[in-house]
């Protein structure tokens, strides 16, 4: 699940880490109660910061996606199909963001991309 | 405790022709310190200061609220090193290297240390001159965690190592960090590694830390931004500019190199009559070899 996590990138580490969960809980992947690794096991894991896991899982928690059961581990938490939905136009969301600083980049203005996304949306829906 | 180390104005001259130049560093306690510089820059003669391997010429070293070398004993009990290069007698064998060692710790924990020469799986009869290169890596990342010191000063501890040792040995080092919280002061060639796990980011370059800030300002603040119509100053800019040049291949406007970016910031080149075109995001890489550029060129400029 972690695989793609890139240190390069000017995301921060832990929220990579936050977004890999999160994907994973929206998209039904991991279910209510999966236990998590351990701050330890994943830090050593992922050959990151432990402090970046930790503030991988505060964040995850204070969005309400895990439980800290003191003691016992950070555990997945039971999502409503609406917030999976929420999560779902939030992931497309960003999705456009990244399109649209490349195309800003690349000096694509809004009118373009807007034709070449209907007509990529158009020859999907045909199909 | 807010700084595990602390130097301030430290001056060292190391020949005639090299000389540390008003060091002043601070290591947060709890932080992983990634220590950058190109070779000869002076990272390792700032670590043998810290230890006390060399008598600064000016300036002062605090390790753990303690002062070097008044109170190096102390302080070395409480700090694991692994130096550049190996310290160990060959003629050893590793569980003689082992025991030799550990006869400098009072607080040496013989299960604990048993536990990581498993974990590294060291072949305790082989002689310590034998070891294959990974091994020594080991052994040394081994004696330095064995100790279970508060802080880690580590010079290129996987330098000239394969990936599957450097990930082992990393693995061991994030593991104690996690347990114990130490913090770490780490030199290292292999920036995309510190890029993983390091928190805080000094930059030595000619003797002269040049730049020390948290690895998240170090990556979202230094940008590189591409502008058309650029004003002959930028006048109160909400950032620090530290390099303009033109942009390569004839295309119009130019490159500026700055420091203390934020997005909010881009709203200030219409009020200079320019405008911004592109943001290009530095990894710790490109970071590292554009503030190198930008220092020396101000250096040749006086």
């Amino acid at each position: 699940m972690f695989d793609r996590i890139d240190p390069r990138s000017p995301t921060p580490l832990y929220e990579q880490i936050a977004g890999r969960i999160r994907v994973a809980v929206a998209a039904g992947e991991l279910t209510e109660g999966h236990h998590l690794p351990s701050v330890r096991q994943l830090a050593a894991t992922l050959r990151v910061n432990p402090a970046t896991v930790v503030q991988a899982y505060r964040e995850l928690e204070r969005e309400g996606f895990v439980e800290l059961k003191h003691g016992a581990g950070t555990f997945v938490r039971g999502i409503s199909e609406e917030r999976k939905k929420g999560e779902r136009i939030r992931g497309a969301a960003e999705l456009v963001q990244e399109m649209l600083s490349e195309a800003a980049r690349l000096g694509v203005d809004g009118q373009d991309l807007r034709t070449a996304l209907d007509r990529e949306l158009g020859s999907v829906s045909h199909e | 405790m807010s700084d595990a180390i602390k130097t301030s104005g430290l001056w060292y001259r190391a020949g005639p022709e090299f000389e540390l130049h008003d060091v002043s560093m601070s290591v947060p306690a709890g932080s992983v310190y990634g220590f950058l510089g190109p070779n000869g820059s002076g990272k390792t003669t700032t670590i043998r200061l810290l230890l006390g391997l060399h008598r600064v010429d000016r300036g002062d070293i605090s390790l753990l609220d303690r002062e070097v070398p008044k109170a190096m004993p102390e302080i070395l009990q409480r700090t694991g090193y692994v130096p550049e290069r190996p310290h160990l007698y060959p003629s050893l064998t590793v569980s003689e290297a082992v025991r030799y060692h550990g006869a400098f710790y009072e607080k040496w924990d013989e299960s604990w240390t048993d536990e990581l020469f498993d974990r590294f799986s060291l072949p305790p009869n082989q002689r310590v001159g034998k070891l294959s290169k990974g091994e020594t890596g080991k052994l040394l990342m081994a004696l330095a965690l064995a100790q279970r010191p508060e802080l880690l000063v580590l010079d290129e501890p996987t330098e000239g190592l394969d990936p599957v040792v450097r990930r082992d040995i990393m693995s061991a080092l994030l593991d104690y960090v996690s347990e114990q919280g130490a913090t770490v002061l780490i030199s290292s060639h292999l920036v995309h590694e510190l890029e993983r796990f390091c928190n805080w980011v000094g930059l030595m370059d000619q003797g002269r830390l040049i730049s020390e800030l948290p690895m998240e300002q170090f990556k979202n603040g230094i940008k590189r931004l591409r502008i058309i119509d650029p004003p002959n100053h930028y006048d109160d800019s909400p950032f620090e500019i530290l390099l303009r040049e033109p942009v390569n291949g004839g295309v119009p406007g130019e490159m500026i190199l700055v420091q203390g970016w934020h997005a909010d910031m881009a709203e200030y080149f219409g009020g200079v009559g320019a405008s911004l075109r592109e943001v290009v995001d530095l990894d710790l890489e490109d970071g590292f070899v554009e503030m190198l550029r930008a220092f020396r060129v101000q250096a040749t400029e006086g």
